[in-house]
């Protein structure tokens, strides 16, 4: 402490900014040091900028958590990062995610547990309509309170559920496939075209009904006629066949059509709630 | 002295999470740090980010001031580089240096008199450009680099123009005032 202090004229031509460069640099050693000094040049700092807005904008700034690992592998992977945000600010979506993956990779060691053909059907009959039930999820406004600013907001809302759909195929099938070395036969490579089409059918149908009534009836569909082909005792390799893995591309391009053709009705999500 | 709590312990409660101590630092210190930024550079919405990203670092790192010095100096030295961090990402804004130059009145001569002798009167005979150069690398301590980004200038200009500054100051100071 010097006991000088700024006078009253100092203070005035600093803060006017019709002070010499000594006289300013003087002065902002001072403030340096000086609380008092702070404290006046403060007071007469009124209007320079918003203060109560900036404090606002800071605030927020860090009440906001910090990215979490799957947003910031979003962002790694080369999404902006307020679209990583959309993508991934839903915990609906995470939580759907997790169980869909772990769902799909239980039923593929149970598969390889239990024996080929048994172990075949199983695997089949569950992981191709995992992936349209985990989508669904993602975007369905019951389950995903988040989604409600989100279409508020002026973002085109096919492209947030296109790349959620291509979030969750992205991570999930890699597993799905790694785990195709434990699971006997193509199983785990077939189930590919099925779940990617039975993916197609929902974004398709979720333009008339809400996303999860949609995957649920495709999975119940897909689960009967399954279970017909299994009742017939018939080989699964049946499902694996070049005509059916046909049929399952033609229908993810149709139903993938419809959905491109209709998607402004996707406009209509809210009033499902 | 009053009983308000120091800067150094609310930064000790901004590290234990506490808004309300937060909240105290930022209206203690937003205000003279943006008039200091605003005499850097002429662009209010800058420096109101520049205030901003100041105190998120505050927050997220309280622990950087290590108790010594003066918290006014660590804070200051956070908020010009957070400027110049501001400025490089957005092109071409004007960085003020350039006072409206009046003439010194008689108290100035007193205080710079106290203050600086005859550099005062030495540095007010500089250029403008010259002044910029000794005010953002002698006075605010950046570095050349982060000068030069202040001032949207070469690095090399940077250099050259502290060089001549000095060379100027040194020898207005050796022939004395006029």
């Amino acid at each position: 402490m010097t006991g000088w202090h700024l006078d009253d004229d100092i203070l005035r031509r600093y803060v006017e900014r019709t002070d010499s460069l000594a006289e300013g640099a003087s002065v902002e050693q001072h403030l340096l040091s000086c609380e008092p000094c702070r404290a006046r040049v403060s007071t007469a700092a009124v209007g320079v900028i918003d203060f109560a807005a900036v404090w606002d904008r800071t605030r927020d700034a860090v009440e906001v958590p910090r990215p979490s690992v799957f947003e910031r592998l979003l962002r790694a992977a080369g999404l902006p990062a307020h679209e990583a945000r959309l993508v991934a600010v839903a915990s609906a979506f995470r939580s759907a995610w997790l169980v869909g993956v772990i769902t799909i990779l239980a039923f593929a060691a149970l598969a390889a547990g239990i024996g080929q053909a048994r172990g075949m059907w199983l695997f089949l009959a569950v992981a191709p309509v995992v992936p349209c039930l985990v989508v669904a999820s993602s975007y369905d406004p019951w389950l995903d309170p988040a989604l409600e600013p989100e279409l508020v907001t002026p973002y085109p809302a096919l492209r947030l559920i296109l790349l959620r759909t291509i979030a969750v195929l992205a991570i999930a099938l890699p597993a799905v496939v790694l785990f195709g070395l434990v699971v006997p036969g193509r199983a785990p490579f077939a189930f590919l075209l099925p779940a990617v089409g039975f993916v197609a059918v929902v974004l398709a149908a979720s333009t008339w009904v809400s996303p999860l009534r949609a995957a649920v009836v495709v999975s119940v569909v897909w689960l009967a006629v399954i279970w017909q082909l299994a009742t017939r005792s018939g080989p699964p390799g049946e499902v694996l066949q070049a005509w059916a893995q046909a049929g399952f591309t033609v229908l993810a391009v149709a139903s993938f059509v419809i959905f491109l053709v209709r998607r402004r009705r996707l406009r209509q999500v809210r009033p499902w709630r | 002295m009053d009983s308000r709590p120091g800067d150094e312990t609310l930064l000790l409660a901004v590290a234990e999470r506490d808004m309300g101590a937060f909240r105290t630092l930022y209206e203690r210190h937003a205000g003279w740090l943006a008039i200091r930024l605003a005499r850097r550079c002429n662009d209010r919405d800058l420096v109101a980010d520049a205030i901003q990203d100041t105190f998120v670092a505050v927050w997220q790192k309280p622990q950087g001031f290590r108790g010594d010095g003066d918290i006014g100096a660590w804070l200051w030295g956070i908020a010009i580089r957070r400027l110049v961090s501001r400025l490089r990402t957005r092109s071409r804004v004007a960085a003020v240096f350039e006072n409206t130059e009046a003439a010194p009145a008689a108290e100035d001569q007193v205080l710079l008199s106290v203050e600086y002798g005859d550099i005062g009167q030495a540095l007010a005979r500089l250029s403008p450009e010259m002044r910029a150069v000794i005010q953002a690398v002698v006075l605010d301590g950046l570095s050349a680099k982060e000068a030069a980004q202040l001032l949207d200038v070469p690095v090399s200009t940077v250099k050259t123009r502290l060089h001549r500054a000095k060379g100027r100051l040194r020898a207005v100071l050796a022939e004395g005032p006029s």
